[in-house]
């Protein structure tokens, strides 16, 4: 599954990142990282972008980066 | 030592402006990095005998190479070497930061971190050994609550031990594990084939670097990046679905996990999460966008209804009484009629557009400084980001878009909101064609005089205009100018927080100096040239002034766009001091004033001073009355009754399509000088020397477009 299908409120575990070279090392940067598990909190009134908590802490990115991470629904 | 240069890094909503803040509030040198238009502070100042040199990096999250303010931090750290780092760490969130924390780390440069805004995490239940942090990493760590000043005194203690050699100059080395025997092959084949670049670079931080394959790096090294050891170091490590830099990152996390798993507890206590409570309603899915409307209302509001009565009060002080008893002041003395005029008409008049704009450029920085810090500006990104990045901006351009409908010098500062260059940039070219509030009244003049009927309509079609070759401007840029990758956007959504006071005073008045003294001289200097053009040579008819020469040489240009006279061109060459003043140069040629006998005015001082009092009361009650009154001022000019031999005028050489078409090119050619230079000031010559190209031509065709297009169709 990706990260861009899951619903509010889904948390899952993250599998693999797919983006290419600086954007995947990006979304590293910020604590995205395989096996880390993210929550859906919110997305945006216009629906894209959304609110995922990692690391206990709030990030958003746009569905199109959302995307390319593979996750696994774990609850 | 006498003298320590600090660096000061750490996470973007860190606190980081904060704690500088704290640290060195007046001592701050605000300017920008060599070349870019990130800004760079800097402050120099004594603590007890020591003289600190401090420089605050970019706000980041990694030193990767792939940000411009990424770039910018660590070039600094490794080429400027400073002696101390300190890291300003938010406690709230320690994994994500020590990950910065470990990397600068690789510099070789002592690190001190700040653990900021401690109280909070203290409210949370976090609890942070501080001593097995220290011991872990090989640094200081100090907490710090930088919004209370405290832990000021002991971050400055700290700097004090490490100036006098008390701490280590060369911190801990981590290890990164599986990685080590690949870095150490890097090493020695360095130290075979290009020994030099270990004295060069931080040894450490090279080897890391190359290993990654850290292209910035190679190309400075003078390395290709395929030699022999970096090849044989990265044979262990070769898959196709990672790359060596991918696997160091999980690493360094891998450290900063480690680490706050050791130090961190949290223990169980009732604590709400106000942030969440606020979002919940901010965010929410319907009631989000009327929200936010409401919100931008406000913002629009405060910053022109509550500040316009100030400038008025000022223009009014400058215009009446100060001119009146320059005058005074210089026809007792016997100077020449002409030199007066130049004073008050141009000097005076000069310094009055630039002291006009003070309340206005104070209180949208002190609103920016508010949204930014509170983190509402945040949410404005997540809920306008789909809409602005359709046509290539990121969702916080909206905000300096916003503000260009009240003022365009406004939307110009507004952009230091944004995160990236491009972003910067992209939004300040496009700002311009935001129909401005000093562009309403020509509308409302034209609009008065041809288009009684259906006058609304014609002014929305104007605004809509605007916003639609923005539009269009934005996605011709987006692929020429502004090609390549769009930045990608990843954004913290930052705790609600207080501004404090001193945050909010600093950045303002930092903001203020600048434009007073950067665009002040020019908005001044071409105050007075433009006197000389309207008065020179003096005392004759405005039809044989050297502006009117300059319309009657330009005006042949606009014989196809309908308003080919001398008239037209020479009130639009005055209407680039302010747009408004296009008007009044029309009255000036159309309809001369009668030389009217000297008006009867009163010649008492101490009165004039009452009057400056009282009218500033007045002022300030204004201001209130705006605030909470409905209707936005900004955008509702009332008619003049006087403009009637200005409109008849208008009527016998303008046709309504001919002034449809001239509206249109004054809502979009140059912008007022003061936008200018406030783009100048933000961004070089370098940004005008494709604007102003643009906005000549792009007005031009549309204004050639609608009077062909409009006669072909017989109006």
């Amino acid at each position: 599954m990706k990260l861009s299908e899951l619903k509010k409120g889904q948390k899952a575990k993250i599998i693999s990142i797919n983006l290419e070279g600086p954007k995947k090392r990006r979304v590293k940067d910020m604590g995205v990282l395989p096996d880390e598990i993210v929550e859906v909190e919110k997305i945006a009134p216009l629906g894209d972008p959304i609110d995922i908590v990692v690391k206990k802490y709030h990030l958003s990115l746009r569905k199109s980066e959302a995307e390319q991470i593979e996750v696994e629904v774990i609850e | 030592m006498k003298e320590i240069k600090v660096a000061v890094a750490g996470n973007p909503n860190s606190g980081k402006s904060t704690l500088i803040n704290a640290i060195a509030g007046t001592h701050l040198q605000v300017g920008n990095w060599p070349g870019v238009t990130v800004e760079k502070k800097t402050a120099t100042f004594k603590f007890d005998e020591l003289t600190i040199n401090l420089v605050d990096l970019p706000g980041t999250y990694s030193l990767s190479p792939y940000t411009q303010e990424e770039v910018i931090a660590r070039d600094f750290l490794v080429k400027e070497k400073p002696d101390l780092i300190i890291d300003v760490v938010d406690s709230t969130n320690l994994e994500r930061n020590l990950y910065l924390a470990i990397q600068l780390l690789e510099i070789g440069i002592p690190v001190v971190l700040a653990l900021n805004i401690y109280d909070e995490a203290k409210k949370k239940g976090y609890e942070i050994d501080i001593e097995k942090l220290e011991q872990l990493l090989g640094v200081k760590a100090i907490p710090t609550v930088a919004t209370k000043k405290e832990g000021i005194n002991e971050l400055l203690q700290v700097i004090k031990g490490y100036a006098e050699g008390i701490y280590p100059k060369i911190p801990k080395k981590l290890s990164y594990g599986d990685v080590e025997d690949s870095l150490k092959i890097v090493e020695d084949g360095l130290k075979i084939s290009n020994p030099g670049l270990l004295n060069k670079y931080p040894s450490r931080w090279l080897t890391i670097k190359l290993f990654e394959g850290d292209e910035l790096v190679l190309k400075e090294a003078g390395l290709k990046g395929d030699e022999d050891f970096l090849q044989q170091a990265r044979l262990k490590f070769l898959r196709p679905d990672e790359t060596i830099e991918s696997i160091i990152a999980d690493i360094r996390y891998g450290i900063a996990h480690g680490v706050t798993k050791e130090v961190l507890t949290k223990r169980e206590k009732r604590y709400i999460d106000l942030t969440d409570k606020i979002d919940k309603i901010l965010l929410n899915r319907v009631l989000g966008i009327p929200i936010f409307f409401i919100a931008m209302w406000l913002v629009f509001k405060i910053a022109f209804d509550f500040s316009s009565p100030f400038s008025d009060w000022l223009g009014n002080l400058i215009s009446g009484p100060v001119t009146k008893w320059t005058a005074v002041l210089l026809n007792s003395i016997g100077s020449p009629d002409w030199f007066v005029s130049l004073v008050t008409d141009g000097v005076i008049a000069g310094v009055g557009a630039v002291i006009g704009f003070i309340p206005l450029i104070g209180i949208v920085m002190f609103m920016l400084t508010f949204l930014e810090g509170s983190g509402y500006m945040a949410r404005v990104a997540f809920v306008m980001d789909r809409l602005m990045h359709s046509i290539g901006l990121h969702g916080k351009s909206f905000i300096p878009l916003v503000l260009g409908f009240g003022c365009n010098v406004a939307s110009i500062y507004g952009t230091r909101v944004l995160e990236t260059e491009r972003d910067r940039k992209l939004t300040a070219m496009l700002a311009p064609l935001m129909s401005c509030g000093a562009r309403l009244p020509i509308y409302i003049l034209f609009v008065g005089a041809f288009f009684a009927k259906n006058g609304p309509t014609v002014i929305w079609s104007l605004y809509i205009l605007g916003i639609f070759m923005a539009i269009l401007l934005g996605f011709v840029l987006k692929k020429t100018l502004f090609k390549g990758t769009v930045p990608l956007f990843l954004m913290e959504l930052p705790p609600y927080r207080i501004p404090t006071l001193r945050d909010l005073r600093i950045f303002t008045w930092q903001k203020l100096k600048h434009f007073v003294v950067k665009a002040g001289t020019f908005i001044f200097a071409t105050s007075v040239i433009m006197w000389f053009l309207l008065n020179v040579p003096y005392g004759v008819e405005k039809e044989n002034s050297a502006l009117a020469k300059i319309g009657k040489t330009i005006s042949p240009v606009f014989e196809p766009c309908g308003f080919g006279t001398w008239e037209a061109s020479s009130s639009l060459i005055t209407g680039l001091i302010a747009k408004e003043v296009v008007i009044s140069t029309m009255a000036e040629i159309y309809v001369p004033k009668k030389e009217e006998g000297k008006k009867e005015e009163s010649m008492d001082f101490l009165n004039d001073l009452q009057e400056t009092a009282v009218s500033f009361v007045d002022a300030v009650k204004d201001a209130f009355v705006n605030l909470f009154s409905f209707s936005i001022n900004a955008l509702s000019v009332e008619e003049e009754e006087e403009q009637a031999p200005l409109k008849g005028k208008l009527q016998e050489v303008f046709t309504p399509l001919s002034a449809y078409a001239f509206l249109a090119f004054v809502l979009l050619y140059w912008p007022c000088i003061v936008t200018i230079f406030a783009m100048k000031q933000e961004f070089g010559w370098k940004i005008l020397a494709p604007a102003l190209p643009i906005y000549t031509i792009m007005p031009w065709l549309v204004a050639f477009l609608i009077y062909q297009g409009g006669r072909l169709l017989g109006f």
